[in-house]
C-alpha cells in the first residue's frame, strides 16, 4: 500500500503523520475511557486485553510460522496454574506472571519438537493430544489442581487511590500494549522473517540459511509464552481455577480469534479477541440462541471476508485512501 | 506546526470521549424504584449445563405470579435474565453489566461460577440470595463479606455420608462401591462415603471407587469394574445422563445392586433418562426444595409455574427448585418493607426463622451468625414412575 524506499522506513511502526494522529487518538481514548465508561465496559476491555495477548502469540505460531496448533488450552492451563500456585506462595505478581509465561514457553519447546517432523493435520493432532493430556493431568492430580475445592488465587489489590476496576484495566492495557509493540518488533525482525519464510516454504527457507529447528522451536516457545501469560492474567482476574475451565472449548475460542481476526496480522489478533468476547456478551440477552448467533456471525465473517477482520480493515483503509476514485 | 497538531489531538480526544457510553449513576438504591425492584439472574441457558437453566425459568414464572398478586410492598419484581453458558468469565461480565441496575441476585449456578463471582456481592453491596455450588467455599469466607450471601444448598460430603450410613443401617448394605465424576462434586461424594466407612470399621467396606470424565459416554468397562468388586450397594455421584448410562451398562452385565444417588439425580425426569432400570433406585433430594408428583405443596407451585411458562412442563423439579430461590428473595423483600436498602434486605433475611417457602421443604433458618439456611437431604425411592420420600428431612450442621 505504501511506497517504502529504505529498510529503516520499513522498520518504522508508524510511517505517516495521519496514522500517528489516529493511533494517538485511539490510545488517548483507551487511556481516558475508564473515567467515563461504565464498569461493565471497562471489564470487557480488560478481558479483551488479556485475550489479545494470547491471540497475538498464537497468531505468531499459526499465522506467521504456519504451524497448526490445537494445544492452546494446555498452555493456558499451565500458565494459569503456575501463576496460581506462585501467587498463593506469596511470589510478587509480576514475577509470577513471568514464571507463568516461561513455564508455558518451556512446554512449548517440548511440544514443538514433533513440529520438526510433522506438518499440517499430523501436527494438529499432536498438539490436540497435548492440550487434552494437560487437562487430564490436572483433573487427576489434586496436588497440581488444588484438589476438590479448586484453586483460589489471591487477587491483586492495588491501593493507589483510584478505583480497583480502573487500576486493573490500566495494568492489563499497558501489558497488552507492551506485547503488541513487542510483536510488531518481532515480526519485522530477522526472526519474524524467518517465521514467514518457514510458513511459505520450509525447504527453501532452510536453503537460504534459516535454521529450521531453532526457529520452529522458537515459534512454539514464544507463542506459548504469550498464552501462558494470558493464562496467568486470567487466573488473576477470575481468582479461581479448576481444570474444567481449560477444556477444548478454550482452544477453539483462541483458534477462532486467530482466524476471524486474520492470519498473520497483529491488529487482526486484537480484533479477533474482541470478536470472540464481545459477540456472546452483546447477545447475552438472546439467551439460549447465543451459540447459534455466534456460529452464524463466524460464518458470515468468513464467507464475506476470508482474510478476517484485518482484511476488511485493510480494504476500508484503501477505499478511503483512494476516495473518490475506486 | 507541531503545537497545532497537538491541539488537534486534544480536541478530537475530547470529542471522542463525549461519544462513549457514560455510566449512569442515578440517586437512590440501585434496582429499586417506586414501582419496581429488579433482581438479576445469570444462569446457563446454553452450553453443557443448559438444562439447569430451567431453575431461572421457574424463578421468573414465580415472580410473574407474585406480580399478578400485586407484587411485594407495592413494587413489581422485574427479573433481568442473562445467559452465562456455565462460564465464569461470562457470568462475571453479566454481573458487571447488572451492576447499578439490580437490587439483588438470585440462583447463581455452578461451583466455578459462584467461586469466581463471590467477591462481586460484598464489594458492590448486592445481596446474593441462594447459589447452587459447592458450599465449602463459604466456610472460611470473611464474616463481613459473608453478610451479603444467603445459601440453602446441601453439602455433598454430608449427603454422601448420610447415604452410606443409611444404606448400612437400614438397607443391610455391607460392601459398597462408588461411581463418581472426576471433579470436586464427585470427589466430595467419595470423601463422604469414606467418612461413613470409618464409622463402621470391619462391618462395612468400600470395595471399589470408580471415576469417569465428563466427556466419556461408553461406560461398559466402568460397569464391569463395579460388578467385579462384588459390591452389594453402588452410590452414584454423577450427572443425570451418566447416572442413566452407568445403570444401563450395569444392567447389561446382569449386575443389579442397590443404588443410591446424590440429589442432582433426584429429579423424576430420571425415569426418562435411564428407563426401566431406574425403578427401585434410592435418590437423595435437597431438603430445601420439593418433589413434584410426591409433595402436594410442590405440585401446587409446579401447576402455577406451568401456567406462566408452558415450557416448564416435564422439567417441574428444576423449575420448583428455582422458584424456591425466588421465594427466598420475595420473603426477604417482604420483610425488608417499603424502605428497601441492601442493609434492610440483609436484616430481613437474617430474621428468617423456621420458615417454609409455600410449605415446601425443611424449615429455613438464617441469622447474623448463620447464612447456610438449610443443609439437609431426604431420601427418596423410585417407585412406579414417581420419586416417593422414604425418610423425613435429615438435617446436617450448617457450615457457615
Amino acid at each position: 500500500m505504501d511506497l517504502i524506499e529504505s529498510y529503516r522506513e520499513e522498520l518504522k511502526l508508524i510511517r505517516k503523520r495521519g496514522t500517528a494522529f489516529w493511533v494517538g487518538l485511539l490510545l488517548g481514548a483507551l487511556i481516558l475511557l475508564p473515567w467515563v465508561a461504565s464498569e461493565y465496559f471497562v471489564y470487557l476491555l480488560t478481558l479483551i486485553a488479556i485475550y489479545a495477548i494470547g491471540t497475538m502469540g498464537q497468531n505468531l505460531l499459526i499465522g506467521y510460522t504456519g504451524q497448526i496448533s490445537f494445544g492452546q488450552a494446555g498452555f493456558l492451563a499451565i500458565g494459569a496454574y503456575t501463576f496460581g500456585h506462585l501467587a498463593r506462595a506469596g511470589v510478587p505478581m509480576l514475577l509470577a506472571l513471568l514464571a507463568a509465561g516461561v513455564a508455558a514457553g518451556l512446554f512449548g519447546i517440548v511440544v514443538g519438537f514433533p513440529s520438526l517432523r510433522l506438518k499440517g493435520p499430523y501436527l494438529a493432532i499432536v498438539t490436540l493430544g497435548f492440550g487434552i493430556a494437560v487437562y487430564q493431568i490436572l483433573a487427576n492430580s489434586e496436588l497440581l489442581s488444588g484438589g476438590r475445592m479448586g484453586l483460589s488465587v489471591p487477587k491483586f489489590l492495588p491501593e493507589i487511590g483510584i478505583p480497583r476496576a480502573t487500576a486493573v484495566y490500566y495494568f492489563h492495557f499497558l501489558l497488552a500494549l507492551a506485547f503488541t509493540l513487542a510483536t510488531y518488533n518481532l515480526v519485522a525482525s530477522y526472526m519474524g522473517r524467518a517465521f514467514v519464510a518457514i510458513r511459505d516454504n520450509d525447504i527453501a527457507a532452510e536453503a537460504i540459511g534459516v535454521n529450521l529447528t531453532r526457529y520452529k522451536l522458537l515459534a512454539f516457545a514464544i507463542s506459548s509464552f504469550y498464552t501462558g501469560v494470558q493464562g496467568g492474567l486470567y487466573a488473576q482476574l477470575i481468582g479461581y481455577l479448576e481444570p474444567n475451565m481449560f477444556t477444548f472449548m478454550e482452544t477453539i475460542t483462541i483458534f477462532v480469534a486467530v482466524i476471524i481476526g486474520g492470519l498473520a496480522s497483529v491488529e487482526g489478533s486484537i480484533m479477533g479477541a474482541a470478536f470472540v468476547l464481545l459477540v456472546p456478551q452483546v447477545f447475552s440477552g438472546y439467551k439460549e440462541f447465543i451459540p447459534v448467533v455466534f456460529g452464524i456471525t463466524i460464518f458470515i465473517v468468513l464467507i464475506f471476508e476470508p482474510l478476517g477482520l484485518s482484511g476488511r480493515w485493510l480494504k476500508i483503509r484503501l477505499y478511503w485512501k483512494n476516495w473518490p476514485f475506486r | 506546526m507541531r503545537r497545532n497538531g497537538l491541539r488537534w489531538v486534544l480536541c478530537s480526544l475530547v470529542l471522542l470521549v463525549c461519544l462513549i457510553p457514560v455510566s449512569v449513576r442515578a440517586g437512590g438504591v440501585p434496582g429499586v424504584t417506586d414501582k419496581e425492584v429488579v433482581i438479576g439472574w445469570t444462569t446457563p441457558l446454553s452450553g453443557p449445563a443448559a438444562l439447569w437453566g430451567v431453575t431461572a425459568l421457574g424463578g421468573k414464572a414465580w415472580a410473574d405470579y407474585i406480580n399478578d398478586q400485586g407484587g411485594v410492598n407495592g413494587r413489581k419484581i422485574k427479573i433481568l435474565l442473562k445467559d452465562d453458558a456455565y462460564n465464569p468469565t461470562r457470568a462475571l461480565a453479566n454481573l458487571q453489566e447488572m451492576k447499578g441496575k439490580v437490587f439483588a441476585v438470585t440462583g447463581l449456578l455452578g461451583t466455578a461460577v459462584v467461586h469466581a463471582c463471590r467477591d462481586f456481592f460484598p464489594e458492590n453491596k448486592v445481596p446474593l440470595i441462594t447459589a447452587y455450588g459447592n458450599t465449602r467455599m463459604w466456610e472460611k469466607y470473611p464474616k463481613d463479606r459473608l453478610r451479603y450471601i444467603f445459601i440453602s444448598y446441601p453439602d455433598y460430603e454430608d449427603e454422601a455420608e448420610f447415604l452410606a450410613t443409611y444404606a448400612f443401617q437400614k438397607l443391610g448394605s455391607k460392601k459398597f462401591a462408588i461411581f463418581y465424576q472426576n471433579d470436586d462434586y464427585g470427589k466430595m461424594g467419595l470423601a463422604g462415603v469414606k467418612r461413613a466407612m470409618e464409622k463402621f470399621p470391619g462391618k462395612a467396606q468400600l470395595a471399589a471407587s470408580v471415576s469417569y470424565e465428563l466427556t466419556e459416554r461408553a461406560l461398559d468397562t466402568h460397569a464391569l469394574k463395579l460388578k467385579e468388586s462384588g459390591a452389594d450397594t453402588v452410590i452414584l455421584y454423577t450427572t443425570m445422563s451418566h447416572g442413566g448410562l452407568i445403570l444401563k451398562a450395569m444392567a447389561k452385565f446382569g449386575y443389579r445392586p442397590k443404588v443410591l444417588t446424590s440429589f442432582p439425580l433426584g429429579d423424576p425426569i430420571m425415569y426418562r433418562v435411564a428407563g426401566e432400570v431406574w425403578e427401585g433406585v434410592y435418590p437423595a433430594s435437597s431438603a430445601h426444595s420439593g418433589i413434584p408428583g410426591s409433595d402436594p405443596e410442590a405440585d401446587r407451585v409446579a401447576d402455577i409455574l406451568k401456567k406462566y411458562n408452558p415450557k416448564i412442563k416435564g422439567k417441574e423439579y428444576l423449575a420448583v427448585f428455582g422458584a424456591v430461590s425466588m421465594m427466598y428473595t420475595i420473603e426477604g423483600l417482604k420483610r425488608a418493607g417499603r424502605n428497601l436498602t441492601p442493609e434492610a434486605m440483609i436484616h430481613a433475611m437474617e430474621s428468617i426463622r423456621n420458615w417454609k417457602p409455600e410449605g415446601i421443604g425443611a424449615p429455613v433458618n438464617f441469622g447474623p451468625n448463620r447464612h447456610h439456611g438449610v443443609n439437609g437431604s431426604r431420601l427418596l425411592q423410585a417407585k412406579g414412575g414417581k420419586h416417593v420420600p422414604i425418610t423425613d428431612y435429615i438435617l446436617y450442621k450448617p457450615h457457615f
